[in-house]
């Protein structure tokens, strides 16, 4: 569970059809899942959809979704099919896979296997940005605006998806705010503050996302900051266990930057608003997908990185990535390597998601990390 | 330093598996069963059961010698390449490697090929390059397919490659990603064909372009031009092995199987490594001849044909007498594996432009590329494991997981219930590693399937017989 108080209400997300969705779903509307950054939300609202980021809220249980992928699966994948295998997806009214990594791809398929949505569309991401594979992604958002438009009978304007990206923008701008109060010598966000309004928002439209930011800053602006022990950057891939991070800045330390799917690399691009806008949303998503699933491009990664930590005046920094993600593991020695050249100490944490048996052996390696960098209690 | 490791200077695994592989001169044509027991017992463990494998039985004896001297003096090749004004390249076992024959100042060696050698021929069996990659802090998730091959080269001294090419980003994460970090961590090019996960014409059409994009860079690279007239001359050789691998596929039908079980693996390194090239006719034909033979005087190692099984994933290739060999003896044939399943489209050689749309077709369509790359893998992978299964009349399928491969493993409770709803086939499904003994022992493999065949397949032809 997620609390946190935001203009003096509480902002709970308990589940993972948790109010807001239900709202919405009573009020008629439809909602469709995806997981990757890379699905251009802005689409799926301007067909009048909600776009809800596939999530697992740290339910630790895989069970079910043991009898379909093997123990060898990442277990965020794991727990998140679990909770479409058990019902808890129930109120999804379609999905849209992406070919993020094998174990997502392997996850979508048994989804739909064992629950046939009546809206599936695979949105086809390449690998790397160039002219021809941009001509390609932007006929592949052709493709699904077709395709959404067609089955829920909801054609998607150019207006609308203007609307829509002018919203969108306006959540990126105000996450870039975010981010600067983080990265103040006293910040006034945490990491784990950051997360949990990364995962409320990644439920909501754009301008309800965007107006939950906007209280929420204003009301950080005048808070007062507290230095911390140390300044951590955290890089990784979609993992969105707010308690893990709550549990490293219980120990002094505070999250002031990070490279995270659940986090900053989510709001990377900012596509114009001018031009055609599917050419927009096609040139903006593919040139910002920080993710090492994209090839010949870590000299960018890695770029982003050492900038984001050198601005955050960072201690040091966390790699932390679950257990048998080839691509954060082979990409997590080259980011160490290349941290600790420019003088940031860098911690590389493998685990499994939601364990709570990891928990305290992330948390003992973690408290010694923060001894090295100086920060330790 | 242990026993067995030690290194000349200079040298790395693939030096050191060239130096040990230089011993099958030693073998003529015709060698008598004291000779393959006197060598067997001459060697170390590990390379005796590689001498056993490929030798004990005398049906593939010439074969495989005659094979893996075609194969060191392919690796010879590679060792003088850059010396001779070539580039050397590394490229992944999916990758078509004709295309790369065809550019003259190009000299492609297979990285899952090396990583091979490594295994069956050095002492140790290449783990100390696995141990390396994961003292670098590489997750151990990774395939040992590739990253033996990349550790060793990461390890240097020795053979080090002036560019890493790699075709697998979408279909297979651990294949693409140890390339790409080898060429990042080596600060050498690298360059890549992504096939789009997109079955339609307009998949294929993008496909086709990344090709020429390809090809276009890999020219400027070298400054040499892809000729047409050379590609034709190598799309001719690839096509009469392809013409040789048909009527494999063929011999393959009958009862029991003709051919030896190790050919299996003999046919995975011509296609990773030598299709193209003068020498992978000169094998195949040899293997399709002495297939046709034993065919002809229905020979059979083992008494009796207890069970045909198809390998539904990949075999596993760090023992093989106690894999192929014993599974040979036992009875059990085995028919094939994912990466046995080729699809040739024909090929127009009038142009460039024509072979090279054949060239892509091949490429779209290889082993693991197709299914593990296709819109959906475990629809695709059941797709073509049906079919292979009824054409060449298998009994059950085991599949032998690899622990890398979270496509395959994503996937496989899917699959096996597909194929026995399909077509009443059961699998047999294992965990273990393709070139790393330490995750699943032979020992383990041999019970499991050995039960699996005589719990399973036999009661269940025996009912069938009954019925009948």
């Amino acid at each position: 569970m997620i609390t946190m108080a935001v203009s003096g209400t509480t902002l709970e997300i308990r589940e993972v059809y948790d109010p807001y969705v239900r709202e919405w779903k009573e009020r008629g509307g439809r909602v469709v899942g995806y997981s990757c950054v890379a699905t251009p939300v802005e689409l799926i609202e301007a067909a009048g959809l909600l776009p809800y980021r596939i999530k697992a809220l740290g339910n630790p249980r895989t069970d079910l979704a043991d009898g379909e992928m093997s123990l060898f699966n990442c277990s965020f994948c794991r727990s998140c099919l679990q909770l479409a295998l058990d019902g808890t997806y129930d109120f999804l009214d379609g999905l849209i896979e992406t070919n993020g990594c094998d174990h997502l791809r392997a996850m979508f398929e048994n989804w739909q296997h064992n629950k046939n949505l009546p809206f599936f569309h695979y949105l086809k991401v390449p690998h790397f940005f160039r002219d021809d594979s941009l001509e390609y992604f932007r006929g592949e958002l052709d493709l699904l605006r077709d395709h959404l438009a067609s089955h829920f009978s909801a054609p998607v304007e150019d207006d609308a998806l203007r609307r829509s990206l002018e919203d969108w923008n306006q959540v990126r701008e105000r996450w870039r705010e975010l981010c600067a109060l983080r990265e103040l010598p006293e910040p006034r966000v945490t990491g784990s503050e950051a997360l949990a309004l990364e995962l409320a928002g990644s439920r909501m439209t754009g301008k309800d996302f965007a107006e939950l930011l906007s209280s929420f800053i204003e009301e950080r602006k005048k808070a007062p900051g507290k230095k911390p022990r140390a300044r951590l950057m955290l890089c990784g891939p979609a993992t969105d266990e707010v308690a893990w991070l709550e549990e490293m800045e219980s120990m002094g330390a505070v999250v002031v930057a990070d490279a995270l799917c659940f986090g900053s690399r989510a709001f990377m691009h900012r596509p114009g608003t001018g031009g055609d806008p599917l050419d927009e949303l096609a040139e903006g998503y593919l040139t910002s997908i920080f993710c090492p699933r994209m090839y010949k491009e870590y000299g960018k990664r890695r770029s982003y990185i050492l900038e984001t930590a050198r601005r955050a005046g960072v201690d040091g920094a966390i790699y932390l990535y679950n257990k048998f993600c080839d691509l954060h593991g082979t990409d997590s020695v080259l980011v160490r390597r290349d941290l600790e050249n420019s003088g940031i100490p860098v911690l590389v944490l493998e685990k499994e998601y939601s364990a709570a048996a990891d928990l305290g052996r992330i948390k003992t390696r973690v408290q010694a990390f923060l001894e090295r960098i100086g920060g330790g209690v | 330093m242990e026993k067995g490791y030690v290194m000349r200077p200079g040298e790395n695994g693939f030096e050191r598996a060239v130096g040990i592989l230089e011993m099958v001169y030693k073998f003529t044509e015709n060698v008598s069963d004291e000779a393959v027991e006197g060598a067997a017992n001459f060697v170390f463990p590990e390379l005796k059961n590689t001498v056993l494998g490929l030798l004990e039985l005398p049906a593939n004896r010439d074969l495989e010698i005659f094979f893996f001297q075609r194969l060191l003096e392919l690796f010879w090749e590679a060792q003088r390449a850059q010396s001779e004004g070539k580039k050397l390249i590394f490229i992944p076992f999916t990758f078509p490697p004709e295309l790369f024959w065809a550019f003259d100042s190009l000299f492609p060696l297979c990285t899952e090929i090396v990583s091979g050698a490594i295994v069956n021929i050095c002492y140790g069996q290449g783990e100390r390059f696995w141990d390396y990659a994961m003292s670098l802090g590489l997750p151990d998730s990774l395939c040992s397919g590739n990253t033996i091959g990349i550790a060793s080269l990461l390890a240097g001294p020795g053979l080090k490659p002036d560019a890493i090419v790699y075709n697998t980003p979408g279909s297979c994460n651990p294949n693409a990603k140890i390339h790409a970090f080898a060429a990042d961590y080596l600060g050498i090019p690298q360059f890549i064909l992504e096939k789009p996960v997109d079955e339609s014409p307009r998949g294929r059409e993008q496909y086709y372009k990344y090709l020429l994009r390809f090809v276009r860079e890999l020219e400027e690279w070298t400054g040499e031009e892809l000729k047409e007239e050379r590609l034709r001359e190598v799309m001719q050789r690839a096509y009469r092995a392809v013409d040789l691998y048909n009527e494999y596929w063929e011999l393959k039908k009958a009862r029991p199987c003709p051919v030896p079980n190790i050919f299996s693996m003999t046919l995975l390194v011509l296609r990773s490594q030598m299709w193209g090239r003068e020498e992978c006719v000169e094998v195949l034909q040899r293997m399709v001849d002495i297939s046709k033979e034993r065919l002809r005087k229905g020979e059979y190692t083992a008494p009796e044909e207890v069970a045909r099984i198809y390998v539904s994933y990949i075999y596993w290739l760090f023992d093989f007498y106690n894999y192929f060999t014993w599974m040979e003896k036992k009875g059990i044939s085995i028919l094939g594996d994912i990466l046995a399943i080729h699809y040739f489209p024909p090929i127009d050689y009038s142009s460039k432009e024509s072979m090279l749309r054949a060239y892509a077709d091949i490429a779209f369509d290889y082993p693991m590329t197709r299914q593990m790359g296709g819109e959906s893998i475990s629809l695709r992978w059941v797709d073509d494991i049906c079919y292979a299964v009824q054409d060449l009349g298998a009994d059950a399928c085991v599949f032998g997981g690899v622990h890398a491969c979270k496509h395959t493993l994503g996937t496989i409770s899917f699959f096996r219930r597909e194929l026995m709803k399909r077509l009443g086939i059961p699998t047999l499904v294992l965990v273990g590693d393709v070139f790393d003994k330490r995750q699943t022992p032979m020992e383990i493999f041999q019970r499991e399937v050995e039960t699996f065949v005589d719990q399973v397949v036999s009661r269940k032809k025996a009912a069938r017989r009954r019925k009948t």
